[in-house]
């Protein structure tokens, strides 16, 4: 199946390009900050930890690889041949989600062990990693440069952190709730309390319907800015 | 025919001033059709149409019996692109280049190290890409075009940049591919290369078609049907123009050639240069 040796060919990519080396050392400073936070405060900081970095990963890896990409004028090679943008877009979301994962999951493991619902935990970086990702990809096709970009993703990403003031009670929870990054944020609370089914149901729903929303426009952006661009 | 166009006109979104005025051509299976002109004559775009990634054009661009505007990714089984920039994932291997893209087909493809072997690139094989010289990038970009044995291959520039021995290996490769019955569209505006290899080529200006016909039929229709002998008597060096008309009952020219020290011997067929400034009034540079 061709999405499946595009996620294969994305991690083989990834790796060559020492994006997982990159990675392993900006975990090991997590895991020393993290030793580090007093006991009370640790589960809720590897939270913020786990939503602000491995989900976020994909914010500054795609648009990273993509400029390699473009860089490297592989675009216009890839797409004359089968492969479809869809499959294109969707392994870039599948092979850093994954990348997300075995991150959080090591920043987690060894802070402070198993998380209280695995299924949930692991579903709340794979789709919040996967909403960045797409997000990433949708700015990065609007640069030229890597500074162009950092500056770019700051904007866009900036109001979906809005969600985290949440956390400091602030501000009335049906604005937060409007952003796929809330249902992020419940679904990594799962390390550290038990969440109701209708959290649970509306967390999951929000970032599906988040993650199909930017997939439309990521997609968009791509087709108008690279391959008709 | 493999393929047909009729009344070709296509602007850039965003622009008003079309890039393509009404071209109509057609490609029969197994020619090689070379596209000749300037930069920004409009060869490219016509290119980007035929291999579906333009597909807001007006007019009808059929391929293998299919509309353009109506294809889907599986089109791209069919036919083989090489752009006139030879890239690659330059951090892998020419040999995992080879067979990622040969992953993304479905149909049969064909073994890279085969392919890498017929290019001469067989040595190659683990270098990355980034290791490699211009010439080898061709021919590597050259060998991508053909893993999945497309019935029709898009070249652009395909000599562009090239050495002149890498520039002949590279003729000899697509000659080779015209062999085994693959249509072949070149686009370039290197007349020496359109000369040796295309069947028949259409000189493109400023969005328009302005003539097609085979190289050889233009140099015979457009030049002097003469031929010029440049010879020694003693030190000095003599040059006479002779008619073709019966060449062989011309007793100066017999006289000549069994006299004297001839040096070169010419017909005077016009150049594709010189037809297409005469039928433009615009040079290819």
């Amino acid at each position: 199946m061709r999405l499946i040796k595009m996620i294969r060919h994305d991690i083989q990519f990834q790796w060559r390009h020492r994006f997982y080396f990159a990675y392993m050392v900006v975990c090991s400073v997590y895991l020393l900050l993290l030793h580090g936070i007093p006991s009370g405060y640790k589960e809720k900081t590897a939270m913020l930890l786990t939503f602000s970095d491995p989900s976020a990963l994909g914010l500054i890896f795609a648009g990273g690889i993509l400029l390699l990409e473009k860089d490297q004028g592989i675009h216009d090679c890839l797409f004359v041949t089968p492969l479809r943008l869809t499959e294109y877009l969707v392994a870039k979301a599948c092979s850093l989600s994954l990348l997300s994962l075995i991150a959080a999951w090591v920043i987690h493991g060894f802070s402070l062990g198993m998380p209280s619902s695995p299924f949930l935990f692991s579903l709340g970086v794979l789709l919040s990693s996967s909403f960045f990702t797409l997000l990433s990809i949708g700015v990065v096709v609007r640069t030229q440069s890597i500074n162009g970009f950092i500056l770019l993703i700051q904007l866009y990403a900036l109001p979906f952190t809005i969600p985290l003031l949440s956390l400091l009670d602030w501000g009335p929870r049906m604005l937060y709730s409007l952003f796929p990054t809330y249902g992020s944020l419940l679904l990594l609370s799962s390390i550290y309390r038990p969440i109701a089914l209708h959290e649970i149901i509306y967390a999951i729903g929000i970032l599906i319907v988040g993650n199909i929303a930017i997939f439309i426009w990521a997609r968009h952006s791509f087709q108008q800015r690279i391959l008709l661009g | 025919m493999v393929i047909q166009v009729e009344q070709l006109r296509y602007a850039y979104p965003g622009t008003t001033k079309p890039t393509l005025h009404g071209m109509s051509f057609e490609i029969g299976r197994g020619e090689i059709f070379g596209f000749l002109g300037p930069s920004g004559a409009g060869k490219s775009t016509t290119q980007k149409i035929l291999i579906g990634a333009l597909k807001g054009y007006e007019g009808s661009v059929t391929v293998l019996g299919k509309e353009i505007k109506s294809i889907r990714s599986d089109y791209y089984e069919q036919i083989g692109v090489a752009f006139e920039f030879p890239n690659f994932y330059s951090k892998l291997t020419v040999l995992e280049n080879l067979r990622l893209f040969r992953s993304l087909y479905q149909g049969e493809t064909e073994e890279p190290s085969i392919l890498l072997k017929q290019v001469g690139l067989e040595d190659a094989a683990y270098l990355k890409v980034s290791e490699l010289s211009k010439g080898m990038k061709m021919r590597l970009n050259f060998c991508r075009s053909l893993l999945h044995r497309p019935s029709i291959l898009f070249l652009d520039e395909p000599t562009s940049g090239l050495d002149p021995v890498n520039a002949a290996i590279m003729k000899e490769l697509i000659l080779e591919r015209k062999a085994a019955g693959t249509t072949i569209i070149i686009t370039t505006h290197n007349m020496q290369a359109a000369e040796e290899l295309c069947d028949r080529v259409a000189f493109i200006v400023d969005g328009q078609i302005k003539l097609i016909d085979s190289p050889r039929e233009l140099k015979l229709r457009q030049g002097e049907k003469k031929v010029r002998v440049e010879y020694k008597i003693g030190s000095e060096l003599l040059m006479e123009e002779f008619s073709l008309h019966q060449l062989a009952d011309n007793n100066r020219f017999l006289h000549i050639m069994r006299h004297y020290e001839v040096q070169t011997l010419h017909s005077l067929e016009a150049t594709l240069d010189a037809i297409f400034i005469e039928v433009t009034g615009r040079s290819l540079l």
